[in-house]
C-alpha cells in the first residue's frame, strides 16, 4: 500500500468501466484530460498506421481473425453480422477499435467468392499484418498513457510529481526493444538482463523453426502471443516470414512456434514491469515479495 | 528418445530465462534478479522432474516397461 493509498483509499480502486472502454478509442482519454494536441496525435497515428497496413491486407484480415466470419451469404451467422457491423475479433487490431471497425465494414463481403479470396496469400501481407497489429498496440499504449494521466490527475495532488519517464512510453519502447523501457526508467542492468532473456527465447524459436515460426498466415492464433514482442515480429515479418517453405515443414516447427509465443508473453511481463517502475517513481509501493509471484 | 533429450536440453535453459523475467519483477538490479532466478528455476526443475517421474510411473503401471 502506498503512502497515497493510506491517505486516500480511493486510489486503490481502478478508474472504472467508462475509462476502460474509452481506452479503445485512441485519443479519447487525452481529450477528456484536456490534452487536445495529444488526442489528435493519438487518433491520427493509430488510424494512419492501421490503414497503411490495411491497404496491403484488406479482407485478408478476416482470415487472421480469432473468429473468422465465414458465413452463408444469405443467412449471416452471428460472427458475420458482427463483421458487417465492423466488429471483427482480430487481435490485436481490435484495440484500435474505430479503425478496425471501418476497415472491417469497408472490406466485408459475405459472398463465397470473397470468402475464398481471404485464403489467398497477398504480396507484402506479412508487413501489412504487422502494421495493422502495430496500430492496435499503439492504441493500447496511448490508452495506457491516458489512464496514467487520469491516475495522476486523481491521486497526484495539486502539484503532482513528474515520473522518471512516461510509463506508457517505457512500456511502448519495450515492445519494440525488450528491456529499453527499464533503461529509461533507471533500471538499466535489469532491463538488459530481462530484455536479453526475452530476445534469446524468441530467437531460439525462430532458429529451431528455420524462421517459419512467426507467420500470421500459418499460425494466426500463435501469432497473437508472438506479436507482443514487437521488434522480433517486425524482424520476422520483413526477413523470415516472406520466405516460402520448400519441401517438408521444419522438424521443430511446433517447438519453435511455442518458443516464439513464450518470448512474446515474456515481453508482456517486461512491458508491464517497465510501466510499473516508471509509475512507482511517482506512486511508490512497498517492495513486493517473491512469494507474491 | 533423441527428440526427448533434445527438447529437454532446450527446456532447461529456456526455463532459466523465463525465471529471470518472472523474478525481475521483484528485484531492482541484474545481480539480485539472477540470484533469485537461479533459486526459482532450480525449484521449477525439481517440480518438473517429479511430474515427469510420476507420469513415467503411471505409464509403467498401465502400459508396462
Amino acid at each position: 500500500m502506498t503512502a497515497t493509498d493510506k491517505q486516500n483509499p480511493a486510489s486503490l480502486r481502478g478508474l472504472g468501466w467508462g475509462t476502460f472502454l474509452a481506452g479503445f478509442v485512441p485519443g479519447l482519454l487525452q481529450f477528456q484530460l484536456g490534452q487536445k494536441g495529444r488526442a489528435i496525435l493519438a487518433f491520427l497515428s493509430c488510424t494512419a498506421l492501421f490503414f497503411i497496413g490495411w491497404v496491403l491486407v484488406r479482407d485478408r484480415l478476416f482470415y487472421f481473425a480469432l473468429f473468422a466470419p465465414e458465413t452463408d451469404p444469405v443467412h449471416l451467422s452471428t460472427v458475420g453480422i458482427l463483421a458487417r457491423c465492423g466488429i471483427t475479433v482480430t487481435l490485436p487490431e481490435i484495440l484500435n477499435f474505430p479503425a478496425n471497425a471501418i476497415g472491417s465494414i469497408l472490406a466485408f463481403d459475405p459472398s463465397y467468392e470473397a470468402q475464398r479470396l481471404w485464403r489467398l496469400p497477398r504480396a507484402l501481407e506479412d508487413l501489412g499484418g504487422f502494421l495493422t497489429a502495430a496500430s492496435g498496440y499503439l492504441a493500447a499504449f496511448w490508452s495506457a498513457d491516458g489512464h496514467w494521466g487520469m491516475r495522476l490527475q486523481r491521486d497526484g495532488g495539486v502539484n503532482p510529481l513528474r515520473p522518471i519517464c512516461n510509463p506508457a512510453f517505457a512500456a511502448g519502447i519495450s515492445w519494440l526493444l525488450p528491456g529499453a523501457g527499464h533503461a529509461l526508467a533507471g533500471q538499466r542492468s535489469k532491463g538488459i538482463l530481462m530484455g536479453a532473456s526475452t530476445v534469446l527465447v524468441f530467437a531460439l524459436g525462430l532458429l529451431l523453426s528455420q524462421g517459419h515460426a512467426v507467420d500470421r498466415a500459418i499460425a494466426s492464433v500463435w501469432w497473437i502471443g508472438q506479436s507482443m514482442c514487437g521488434g522480433g515480429v517486425l524482424f520476422a515479418s520483413l526477413v523470415t516470414a516472406p520466405q516460402e517453405i520448400t519441401g517438408s515443414f521444419p522438424e521443430n516447427l511446433d517447438l519453435g512456434t511455442v518458443l516464439c509465443t513464450v518470448g512474446g508473453l515474456m515481453n508482456l511481463v517486461v512491458m508491464v514491469d517497465a510501466f510499473s517502475i516508471a509509475e512507482r517513481s511517482v506512486f511508490p509501493v512497498l517492495q513486493l515479495h517473491e512469494g507474491d509471484a | 528418445m533423441t527428440q526427448l533429450l533434445f527438447r529437454t536440453a532446450v527446456l532447461l535453459p529456456v526455463l532459466c530465462l523465463i525465471a529471470i523475467v518472472v523474478m525481475g519483477q521483484f528485484h531492482v538490479t541484474a545481480k539480485e534478479t539472477l540470484r533469485a532466478a537461479a533459486r526459482r528455476a532450480g525449484r521449477w526443475i525439481v517440480w518438473i522432474g517429479l511430474l515427469v517421474l510420476g507420469m513415467e510411473l503411471i505409464a509403467v503401471f498401465f502400459i508396462g516397461w
